[in-house]
């Protein structure tokens, strides 16, 4: 890398303050990820990602000789555009996560609903048998209904 | 022998009771349930009067859930079939009396009635569809036959009987968006009976067809998509120990 910056312009140089900002936005960004598991608005298997996220954010603003590396190895002349692509692919992933968990839970919240109807179903089901009324149709059908207990 | 016919219903009150009273007259040995889907008008107390037992999804959940709804219903309660028709009196129940007779005499697993008597012939039918209906039809008739090696021609179609082996099938997994496309794929593909049957429909009484041109052309990409990755599930792993 020592050829490559004395080729070229230095590459980005956080200042101190920069940095510091970086780090404490990090640590608050993970404090806030705990406090919110605390309360129970956020389940731990979904805070994992996060936490990775904060820390990465902390390295990067620890040892920004890091942020060179990765370019370098990702063969970006620039760190900026690496640091940027690395970011929003990151974030393009966990937005694909998120469209999967809410497919399952919608199929989740449809299975409930169907087997929910279904008992609903057995409850008024039971009122036509009691009533004995044979429902509109032959007065046979009813009790020959097969296993309507099974449910 | 026991059969349950099921009518996705979602806010037709001014036409479940007589649906009801046709079923009851075409079939009368058979068991009736009306699956609500989520209707926000009086649907279910109409079919609770009318004499149906009724499976109230509590919110909309969409033709697909509905099916399944009354698919899962038949399937625990230990129906050897079952059937359904559109809750609009689009269908007449006594074409669903032929769709049965299909199944109980078992020359097929799943039965479909089709609204276009001869292919070639839909124009001079009784029943006229739209342009963009007709396009429609067109591209998820080519890309089903392309799909299952079978022709299709009423690809959409909410009028089925169907025996147990499809009740686990379907009761298994149903998407819940494209309904009528996908099931026929996996029903093919897992290597059921399949067949179509001409039916006589009648023109809509109540409501009007959901689709514009827009919403048709992005039902129709959505379809493909699902048929295309359809391609590519397993064969016969789903149905397991019921074959």
């Amino acid at each position: 890398m020592s050829f490559l910056a004395a080729a070229t312009e230095p590459t980005v140089k956080l200042t101190p303050q920069a940095r510091i900002l970086a780090a404490a936005i990090a640590l608050v960004f993970m404090a806030m990820i705990l406090e919110l598991i605390r309360r129970h608005r956020l389940q731990e298997r979904y805070s994992v990602i996060w936490f990775v996220a904060g820390l990465g954010m902390l390295a990067g603003a620890t040892f920004p000789d890091l942020l060179e590396v990765v370019a370098d190895a990702m063969g970006v002349r620039d760190t900026n555009v690496a640091l940027f692509s690395l970011v929003l692919l990151l974030l393009l992933g966990l937005a694909l996560n998120f469209s999967v968990i809410v497919s399952r839970q919608a199929e989740q919240i449809t299975r409930l609903a169907q087997e929910r109807a279904i008992e609903s179903a057995r409850a008024n089901g039971a009122g036509l048998d009691a009533r004995g009324d044979g429902a509109g149709g032959s007065a046979a059908e009813r009790p020959a209904e097969p296993g309507g207990e099974r449910l | 022998m026991s059969t349950l016919v099921f009518i996705p219903a979602w806010n037709e009150e001014a036409s479940i009771a007589s649906v009801i009273a046709g079923v009851r007259r075409a079939l009368p040995d058979a068991d009736l349930l009306v699956v609500d889907d989520g209707s926000v008008d009086a649907t279910a107390a109409r079919a609770l009067e009318a004499g149906a037992r009724v499976a109230s999804l509590p919110f909309n959940q969409g033709l697909g859930a509905a099916l399944q709804t009354g698919y899962l219903y038949a399937l625990r309660n230990g129906y050897d079939y079952c059937a359904h028709l559109d809750a609009d009196g689009q269908h007449p129940p006594a074409e669903v009396a032929r769709l049965l007779a299909e199944v109980t005499e078992d020359r097929a697993d799943l039965a479909i009635g089709s609204r276009y008597r001869d292919p070639g012939a839909a124009e001079e039918d009784d029943y006229r569809p739209s342009v963009s209906r007709r396009i429609g039809t067109g591209v998820f008739r080519f890309f089903l036959t392309l799909a299952t090696r079978q022709r299709f021609t009423d690809t959409t179609s909410g009028m089925r009987a169907a025996n147990r082996r499809v009740m686990t099938l379907f009761g298994e997994r149903y998407s819940p968006d494209f309904a009528e496309l996908e099931s026929l794929q996996r029903a093919v593909r897992q290597g059921l009976r399949v067949e179509e049957l001409p039916v006589r429909m009648l023109p809509r009484r109540e409501g009007h067809s959901f689709l514009t041109p827009l919403r048709s052309a992005f039902f129709i990409f959505k379809s493909v998509i699902v048929l295309l990755v359809g391609q590519f599930r397993p064969r016969s792993a789903e149905l397991g120990d019921d074959r």
